[in-house]
């Protein structure tokens, strides 16, 4: 039976809604530094679901996200001068503010645990912040880098994931994991590696 | 601890310099790299487009809209580069390289009792120092440095080590500042405190800042909203005469 392209197939590949067009987000962020307040509006509209994307995606808690979203949001503005559209896109640029945010806040929560924990028996410890692989499938619905992940092998892919949704070192992943550091670190770069190439980022 | 070669090895490093999972004396040996080539840069760039990959977009609730444009109105925006007065000026990145210069030469300043038996490690990274990590370094080898130390409201211990204008603060035990908040130093100088920039996170329980300028004044710390305030908004756990 042919498939009929204008219905619903299978496999829906779900792509991002196209609101605004990247380079729009990379100029309205250029015009409003120096600018009028205001001009931060669609600066916000166009950037604050990526920041809030990413936060969901390392945080989980919905409430901790948007508290992390306002505070990269802001600092997006206060920092707008330094954005420099010749080496990121806008998105990369929020992406990256918000998951530096999003990790700080994980680690500082571990850090409490941790501490809590140390009055507690020990055999009761519970890592707060595993990486659960159905739920990571869940996570990168709709993630550009989902369909490139296939092209890693499951070490690799398991190194990448526990780093990035676990908020975890390469050293702590290692512990985790049960492997050697070297090994995790390789693991870690070739699987970026093949993302790079498989997304083709690559600046020529 | 690192390996020697750490440096050698920062190359190899920007991957996991990109997904933010390297410590602290490996994120400077990769920022190093990236000051000096721009080919390093180039490929985090890639990298960091990789790792926003990742990102799913999501509407965030709308209150947030309101929340960040009310403070956008009234938050001015930084410089391009170069001087920045507050903290929240200044991006994620920058305090933090900035302090884990601190913390790599103040980590001598737990291990010592008495001011004048202070010995500075001779540390590979002091070579690169920039001024501000040179200065603790300078102030943990002063003879004349001093000691003063407060307990903290709510648990804990500050000290403050007091060379010539400056001050090293030193928390150790304090309470996490808690989802949303941070802890604030303030310079308190004819009772007017001027916002010394936040206290970096602990690291195995001890957090330390440099506070130019603050000898002869009273440095407080007090709970503040995440990033920081302009005045201070909540009564200081602990204030030290220095």
């Amino acid at each position: 039976m042919a498939i009929d392209p204008a219905g619903p197939v299978g496999h829906t590949v779900q792509v991002p809604p196209a609101t605004t067009p990247p380079r729009s987000a990379d100029a309205a962020l250029v015009a409003c530094v120096g600018a009028d307040p205001v001009t931060f509006g669609p600066v916000y509209d166009a950037l604050a679901p990526v920041a809030y994307g990413v936060s969901v995606g390392v945080l989980r808690d919905p409430d901790h996200a948007a508290e992390v979203t306002q505070e990269v949001m802001v600092e997006v503005w206060q920092t707008a001068a330094r954005f420099d559209p010749a080496r990121a896109s806008a998105r990369t640029w929020v992406a990256t503010l918000a998951r530096r945010r999003a990790v700080d806040r994980v680690r500082a929560e571990q850090a409490r645990r941790d501490r809590d924990q140390r009055d507690l028996d020990a055999s009761t410890a519970t890592p707060v912040h595993d990486v659960v692989a159905e739920d990571v499938e869940r996570r990168l619905e709709g993630a550009a880098v989902r369909r490139c992940l296939d092209s890693l092998t499951a070490t690799q892919r398991e190194a990448v994931v526990e780093a990035y949704y676990g908020g975890r070192t390469y050293r702590e992943v290692a512990e985790r994991l049960g492997a050697a550091l070297p090994t995790v670190k390789s693991r870690i770069r070739d699987g970026l590696g093949r993302l790079r190439d498989c997304l083709g980022v690559a600046r020529a | 601890m690192p390996d020697d070669d750490t440096t050698r090895d920062a190359w190899d490093l920007l991957p996991a310099y990109a997904l933010d999972a390297v410590d602290d004396l490996e994120r400077r040996a990769v920022e190093r790299l990236l000051e000096s080539d721009p080919d390093a840069r180039r490929a985090l760039d890639e990298y960091l487009d990789v790792v926003a990959a990742f990102a799913v977009e999501q509407e965030p609730p709308a209150h947030v809209r309101d929340a960040v444009l009310a403070r956008v109105a009234r938050t001015p925006q930084a410089a391009a580069r170069g001087t920045t007065t507050g903290v929240s000026a200044t991006p994620a990145a920058r305090p933090r390289r900035r302090w884990g210069l601190v913390a790599a030469a103040a980590a001598a300043v737990v291990a010592v009792a008495v001011p004048t038996t202070i010995a500075v490690q001779e540390h590979r990274e002091t070579v690169r120092l920039e001024a501000q990590a040179d200065r603790v370094a300078q102030m943990l080898a002063d003879p004349d440095a001093r000691l003063v130390t407060s307990p903290v409201e709510g648990g804990g211990e500050a000290t403050a080590l007091v060379s010539g204008d400056d001050v090293l603060v030193s928390a150790e035990g304090m309470p996490a500042p808690g989802e949303g908040h941070d802890w604030q130093l303030w310079v308190v100088a004819d009772g007017a405190p001027v916002s010394a920039g936040l206290m970096p996170a602990a690291s195995g329980g001890v957090s330390r800042a440099l506070v130019e300028g603050g000898a002869g004044h009273v440095v407080a710390v007090t709970l503040e909203p995440a990033g920081g305030s302009d005045q201070p908004t909540t009564d200081p756990v602990v204030a030290i005469e220095s």
